[in-house]
């Protein structure tokens, strides 16, 4: 129809009997639609000039009316415009109008000032007098088209984020079902939103048995509530103090068979909101193992303290028939010495002297088997009158050998009173023993370490000495029970001291070790713990 | 029972599973010259029927000192020293805890009981033969003990 009108309004001419008004007729009467339209209104003849023109016009290019009258519409509209009016070598006139009339067309359009703006022109045939114009009616769609930049904006940007979501999505999917672990998505209310093929295995399901059901059908207890906030705590700080920590707890499958589980929980960002992941692994192996584990230290301590036991009764039952052969050896040695025979008295000697080493043995034992049976807690103590009070019990040792012991104050120390002076009087009753043809020059000291690599840092004691010293062959075999390294004309003893000091230091956490050469002294450096305000 | 010298004044009861002890400590008493007679329980049930019939009929002589060791079969020592000392007529008689043992534990326990004194036997002959004799010296020689009831 559009065609139809085009092609009289081209046609049809001057010639029309249906339209015989002059153009300053038409001029006339059009004028008035013209001013009344909202548009800018242009009117053009074939030849592309502005004959006609409204107000609205006027204003939106800038021009007073007489300005453009009769000037090409190139001017106002520089492109595509013109060119659709002009029928081409293959197109009629008619043919180029009719392609165009009735179609919103978006050109761009020049102010008088030269600034450019976008326009819809919809044009329409008007029959005029013999000839045929064009009316224009050319609207600014800057704003429209600002629009619908926006829009396209928004969609391009909505599409893009789409794709990122599904690639994402479709990526961490992956990633769950690669994952060795179990892996369950849960949402804030702790229901499953999201699981893998381990999680379905592990616990038993198929999966859309458990999509959107709570996550407390697996994970009974602990799991939930780490998730909900409570109403001490805002919701990220719960969240931040679970997330990113493994927590043991307690997985149950469809079968109401249960397991440890070890969950970490990460925070997941998704467009329904915070969502969190939970990778679950199963730990029962792990659980047996550390339960043997500790089923086997707990059997160790056990018999170990039952050794200990054992050597403590043996010894101490060992004492009685003992103390029998030894009275009743050195009353027949009292009575019937210088009585019998020169070998009957050799013979009661050697009796004697054995029965009485046996009985040093035995007490010394029986010593070392209390360091472990009959130690009492550790506590706070001063090893300053540790010390003092081992040196009053060795006073007349100190006195007889003139020797000289050197200490500052001493610190507080997690000890055993008691066990602690057996260790200070065991490593200087051992430096007055072995002392040198010098008088004996004794110091004991203490230093802490280092306290900023390790606020726990032990105190380091040192006793020292001039004494003989010992090789360094032997400086781990001394410490080992009944070691002895001199004749026993040289030296009494059983060999006993060292054993006894380091079953003390360990039993105190500590350690225990020498520093020697021969005839250069010795050194013995042991650990003790530090109280929590020792400093 | 023997008699260490039969007209002695002085009665110790002896109570000691050990023959060695016992034996042992007889040998003290006569080295130290002690003029006692030495009357021997190997048990705690042997040393209370002795106190009895000592109180009931004058069948047995009422001892002047009870050296009691602790560890003993049948009834311990612990429980023949709480009979003593709840017995009004026998908890007068001084009772000397004569032991191996050095557990506090028993040293507080024996005191609770009202134990006269606690001795611990040295292992050293020279040392036993010592304590013997100050045990004579102190309570049987110095020490003036309750008059002995007449057994009529």
């Amino acid at each position: 129809m559009r065609a139809d009108l085009a092609a009289r309004a081209h046609t049809d001419g001057g010639r029309s009997s249906s339209d015989p008004l002059t153009l300053a007729e038409s001029e006339a009467r059009y004028r008035g639609l013209l001013e009344a339209a909202p548009d800018a209104m242009v009117v053009v003849d074939l030849a592309g000039h502005i004959v006609l023109l409204n107000v609205q016009a006027e204003q939106q290019f800038g021009y007073r009316r007489d300005e453009l009258l009769g000037q090409p519409v190139k001017n106002i509209i520089p492109e595509g415009f013109a060119e659709r009016l002009i029928a081409d070598d293959l197109r009629s006139d008619a043919d180029a109008l009719a392609q165009h009339i009735g179609t919103g067309l978006e050109l761009v359009a020049l102010r008088k000032d030269g600034t450019e703006f976008p326009i819809e022109l919809m044009l329409s045939p008007l029959a005029s007098a013999g000839e045929v114009l064009i009316t224009a009616a050319i609207r600014d769609i800057t704003v429209r088209r600002a629009s619908e930049t926006l829009v396209a904006r928004m969609e391009a940007a909505r599409v893009l984020a789409d794709q990122a979501l599904r690639a994402s999505e479709a990526r961490y999917r992956l990633l769950l079902e690669a994952a060795p672990d179990s892996m369950v998505v849960v949402n804030q209310r702790g229901d499953i939103v999201l699981l893998n093929v381990q999680a379905e295995r592990q616990f038993g399901y198929p999966r859309d048995e458990l999509v959107g059901q709570p996550m407390t059908n697996i994970v009974p207890d602990g799991f939930a509530e780490r998730l909900v906030a409570d109403a001490l705590r805002s919701e990220e700080e719960a969240r931040a103090q679970e997330i990113g920590t493994g927590i043991e707890l307690v997985g149950r499958r469809k079968d109401g068979t249960e397991f440890p589980i070890e969950i970490m929980l990460s925070p997941l960002t998704s467009p329904e909101g915070l969502l969190v992941t939970a990778a679950m692994r199963d730990i029962s192996v792990r659980k047996a193992v550390e339960q043997e584990l500790l089923d086997k230290v707990a059997a160790l301590r056990v018999s170990n303290q039952e050794l200990e036991e054992f050597a403590y009764v043996a010894s101490h039952d060992l004492q009685e028939p003992l103390r029998m052969v030894s009275s009743y050896t050195q009353l027949l040695g009292k009575r019937y010495k210088g009585r019998l025979d020169a070998d009957a008295d050799d013979f009661i000697d050697f009796a004697v002297d054995g029965a009485a080493r046996m009985q040093r043995l035995i007490a010394d034992l029986l010593s070392y088997s209390r360091v472990g049976t009959k130690g009492r807690a550790l506590g706070p103590t001063p090893s300053h009158t540790a010390l003092l009070q081992a040196l009053l019990n060795l006073r007349s040792a100190i006195e007889e050998s003139g020797a000289t012991v050197e200490h500052g104050q001493l610190p507080m120390v997690m000890g055993d009173p008691m066990q602690l002076e057996q260790l200070f009087q065991n490593l200087v009753g051992n430096a007055l023993k072995y002392r040198s043809a010098a008088p004996p020059r004794i110091s004991v000291s203490a230093v802490r370490g280092d306290q900023r690599a390790d606020p726990e840092a032990p105190w380091t004691f040192a006793v020292t000495d001039n004494g003989i010293g010992i090789d360094a062959e032997y400086h781990e075999r001394i410490f080992g029970m009944f070691q002895r390294l001199h004749g026993r004309d040289e030296f009494a003893g059983t060999g006993i001291g060292l054993a006894i000091a380091r079953k003390i230091a360990e039993r105190h956490g500590g350690s225990i070790s020498v520093e020697s050469q021969p005839g250069a002294g010795s050194t013995f450096r042991f650990t003790l713990r530090p109280t929590s305000d020792s400093t | 029972m023997t008699d260490v010298r039969p007209d002695a004044g002085m009665h110790v009861l002896l109570v000691d599973d050990s023959p060695g002890d016992v034996r042992l400590t007889r040998e003290a008493f006569r080295d130290a010259g002690a003029a006692i007679t030495l009357h021997v329980a190997a048990d705690g049930v042997e040393a209370i029927a002795f106190l009895e019939r000592a109180d009931a009929n004058g069948l047995a002589p009422r001892p002047d000192l009870i050296l009691l060791d602790l560890n003993l079969p049948r009834m311990d020592g612990r429980e023949v020293l709480a009979r003593i000392k709840s017995d009004p007529a026998l908890r007068t008689i001084p009772t000397v805890i004569l032991t191996t043992s050095g557990a506090p534990a028993d040293v507080a326990r024996c005191y609770e009981l009202q134990a006269n004194c606690y001795l611990i036997k040295p292992v050293q002959l020279d040392r036993f033969e010592s304590l013997v004799e100050s045990v004579n010296d102190f309570w049987l020689t110095k020490a003036r003990l309750p008059q002995q009831p007449d057994p009529g």
